[in-house]
């Protein structure tokens, strides 16, 4: 009995996807912003739920499911990024004509697939998880159906996220052929007593290939710019943010208590690829003039800052990849908030367009130059503090140079963040009336700007969290 | 041994058949060169009016869309029919929660219109 | 006598088909093929392994189940948004969709 009490927060998601897809059909469409409170109101009681149950840890269905710490930290991170994403796209929402309320289901289905991906401790549900959350993207990402932008992107993101996952199976297979299962701690008994053989190295790299693809490291982020350019802006805001954590919380999962240190040195390869990733994401950034491409390319860079942690692999790395996860998560859906402000005000989300807000938004300009200053790690924002947790993990891990160049790559960060900021208070528009904001859109704003400094200036409580969540690789 | 001499001789009638068939056809054809009435499409002996390309029609998609998915759903019944009676009241309520879930779905479809043929 | 290593094969040779596919055709439900056959080889990996290496459990048929069911998803939402492309693009040829670039 006690399943359903720890299975309950995705029973919930589930129940409730289910739920607005059918009172899609019964409800007349001046009913259907119904569903959207429901949505809201149904992930803020399941976030409650998960906040009221986070220490108890159950391992369900002979190691299959493993509910810890570890997971409940990212369902917690996954139901907020939700949430916030929720109340942020209350206007946006309008573009969507009829279909309105199945986008509300989609999003709820991606969460359950994020939620079924970290408390995996298995292949086979890391793959249905990973799936769930990633067709429900494909669909959510082509959801304008009138704009071409979209369904360009919907493709995309499709032919490349379908053949990374088929790159990941094969990984996966080989794994399983060289261990004999695929339950993760049955996999690291298996290991332990091999040699190191070539399909388990290829089955590894093949297996980081694929779930490099989810968290945007540089060979594999060409569809990033792409697709967060073309997606509707709330959708590219859940992306940026809940998609990669979930691709992280499952890379690190998987490295960790799958893999003996014997079977390959996995930790050099990460490191080359956070180097690069760093260098490219923020060289590639300080060109663009289309402010959801530039927020693109920064999100590349921040996951590699975010691999930096998971290379040093010591309890300062792994605590700072899980809390500049959450950090991010704020900074990162303020920013898309005030984008997707000034695109259903202006048309677009070109630098010309944030002329001016300053002036004609002040609240949502000033949100917006924090939460940007905390992507580029200025105290005393949070970004800061995870940064901090983050490069002192790579030196007590002994890796100096990785420190060296992410710190060198964040100061060059400021500059092309600092331009959105330049636009909106010294750059002149030719229109001088206020941009209105639904209350939901300033009651997310306001949140993500309380977290971002809050967590900036007293990290202690959510410095604990992590604490609690990553002593589970302290025993590995 | 014997298998590969079984894959063996599998990939050589695999290969022979089609020839074997197409050589006959060529053999016992009518050799003359095609003229421009030989080569119009068929339309049941009256002379082909109008563009040969049709404007596609979605029911057909859709249809298929909606047999596909079912016919996955029936993928997963066919193992808990076969161990139905082992696996005790837990695995039945499971499975009529999956059939549940997937008859949801098949009202959507239906009262979306995908399933109506114009 | 055909072993573990001929079915691995198999199933490597299949996926590479798939990966050129994937890369090299234009048409987008070509690449859609292409992708279907990539994760039909990993199937044949996985009961593969099942058969030779652990006949006792059955995690690996298991897999290539879900795996089947998943790819049925993928390719039914895929066909549908390439209809939607068409919609706009009035082709569906991957040469043409070239809006989103540098």
């Amino acid at each position: 009995m006690m399943y359903y009490q720890l299975l309950g927060p995705e029973i919930t998601v589930a129940v409730l996807g289910l739920l607005v897809l059918a009172g899609s059909l019964l409800l007349p469409s001046h009913g259907k912003n119904a569903l959207g409170y429901l949505t809201t109101i149904g992930l803020a009681a399941v976030l409650l739920a998960v906040i009221l149950n986070f220490s108890r840890e159950a391992i369900f269905f002979a190691g299959v499911y493993q509910i810890d710490m570890y997971a409940n930290f990212f369902r917690l991170l996954f139901l907020s990024a939700a949430l916030l994403i929720m109340l942020m796209s209350s206007r946006y929402t309008g573009l969507f004509g009829e279909r309105k309320s199945e986008w509300f289901s989609f999003m709820l289905f991606a969460t359950l697939g994020m939620m079924i991906m970290v408390a995996a401790g298995d292949l086979i549900m890391v793959y249905v998880g990973l799936e769930l959350m990633t067709i429900s993207f494909y669909i959510l990402t082509a959801y304008l159906l009138n704009d071409r932008w979209s369904a360009e992107a919907g493709l995309k993101y499709l032919l490349i996220g379908a053949m990374s996952s088929a790159v990941l199976l094969f990984g996966m297979s080989l794994i399983y052929a060289c261990s004999g299962s695929t339950v993760f701690t049955e996999i690291y008994q298996a290991l332990l007593a091999g040699s190191e053989r070539p399909a388990l190295l290829a089955g590894i790299v093949m297996m980081m290939a694929g779930l490099g693809f989810k968290i945007s490291v540089v060979p594999f982020h060409m569809w990033t710019p792409d697709i967060y350019q073309g997606a509707p802006t709330p959708v590219t805001a859940y992306l940026a943010v809940a998609s990669k954590a979930a691709g992280f919380a499952v890379l690190v999962r998987i490295l960790l208590i799958a893999f003996p240190p014997t079977s390959l040195d996995w930790k050099l390869i990460l490191a080359v690829l956070a180097a690069l990733t760093i260098i490219i994401g923020n060289l590639t950034a300080l060109p663009q003039t289309n402010v959801k491409r530039m927020l693109a390319y920064s999100s590349i860079a921040q996951a590699g800052y975010i691999l930096v942690g998971l290379v040093a692999a010591n309890t300062y790395g792994l605590k700072g990849v899980l809390f500049y996860a959450m950090t991010y998560v704020f900074a990162n859906v303020a920013a898309f908030a005030v984008t997707a402000v000034v695109e259903v005000a202006e048309g677009n989300a070109e630098l010309e367009s944030f002329n001016g807000l300053g002036r004609r938004a002040p609240m949502p300009a000033a949100v917006m130059t924090i939460c940007l200053l905390s992507l580029a790690g200025i105290p005393p924002m949070a970004g800061f503090a995870g940064k901090l947790y983050l490069f002192s993990g790579a030196i007590q891990g002994g890796y100096l140079w990785l420190a060296f160049i992410g710190l060198l790559m964040s100061m060059i960060s400021v500059y092309y963040y600092l331009h959105v900021a330049k636009a909106m208070y010294i750059g002149i528009s030719s229109r001088e009336d206020r941009v209105l904001l639904p209350v939901p859109v300033r009651i997310a704003l306001w949140i993500c700007l309380l977290g971002t400094i809050l967590m900036g200036v007293y990290p202690g409580p959510l410095s604990e969290l992590t604490e609690l969540a990553v002593q589970l690789f302290s025993a590995v | 041994m014997s298998d590969h001499a079984a894959l063996g001789v599998f990939l050589i009638l695999t290969l022979v058949f089609p020839v074997a068939a197409m050589a006959a056809a060529w053999l016992f054809r009518v050799k003359s060169a095609p003229t421009r009435e030989k080569l119009l499409p068929y339309e049941c002996g009256v002379d082909p009016k109008g563009s040969g390309w049709m404007r596609f029609r979605v029911n057909y998609f859709l249809y298929a869309l909606v047999f596909l998915v079912f016919d996955i759903e029936t993928i997963f019944l066919y193992p808990w029919a076969v161990k139905f009676q082992s696996l005790g009241l837990f695995a039945f309520v499971e499975m009529i929660v999956f059939i549940a879930i997937l008859a949801l779905g098949l009202w959507y479809a239906w009262k979306e219109g995908a399933l109506q043929w114009y | 006598m055909i072993g573990l290593n001929h079915y691995l094969l198999l199933g490597t040779v299949l996926f590479g088909i798939g990966a050129y596919g994937v890369f090299a055709k234009r048409n987008a439900i070509a690449v859609l093929m292409s992708i279907e056959l990539m994760l039909n080889a990993v199937n044949v990996n996985f009961v593969a392994i099942n058969r030779f290496l652990q006949p006792a459990a059955g995690m690996g048929q298991l897999f290539a189940i879900f795996v089947i069911v998943v790819a049925a998803a993928e390719v039914a939402v895929g066909l549908a948004l390439i209809i939607s492309i068409y919609r706009h693009r009035k082709s569906v040829d991957l040469n043409d969709f070239n809006l989103l670039k540098w």
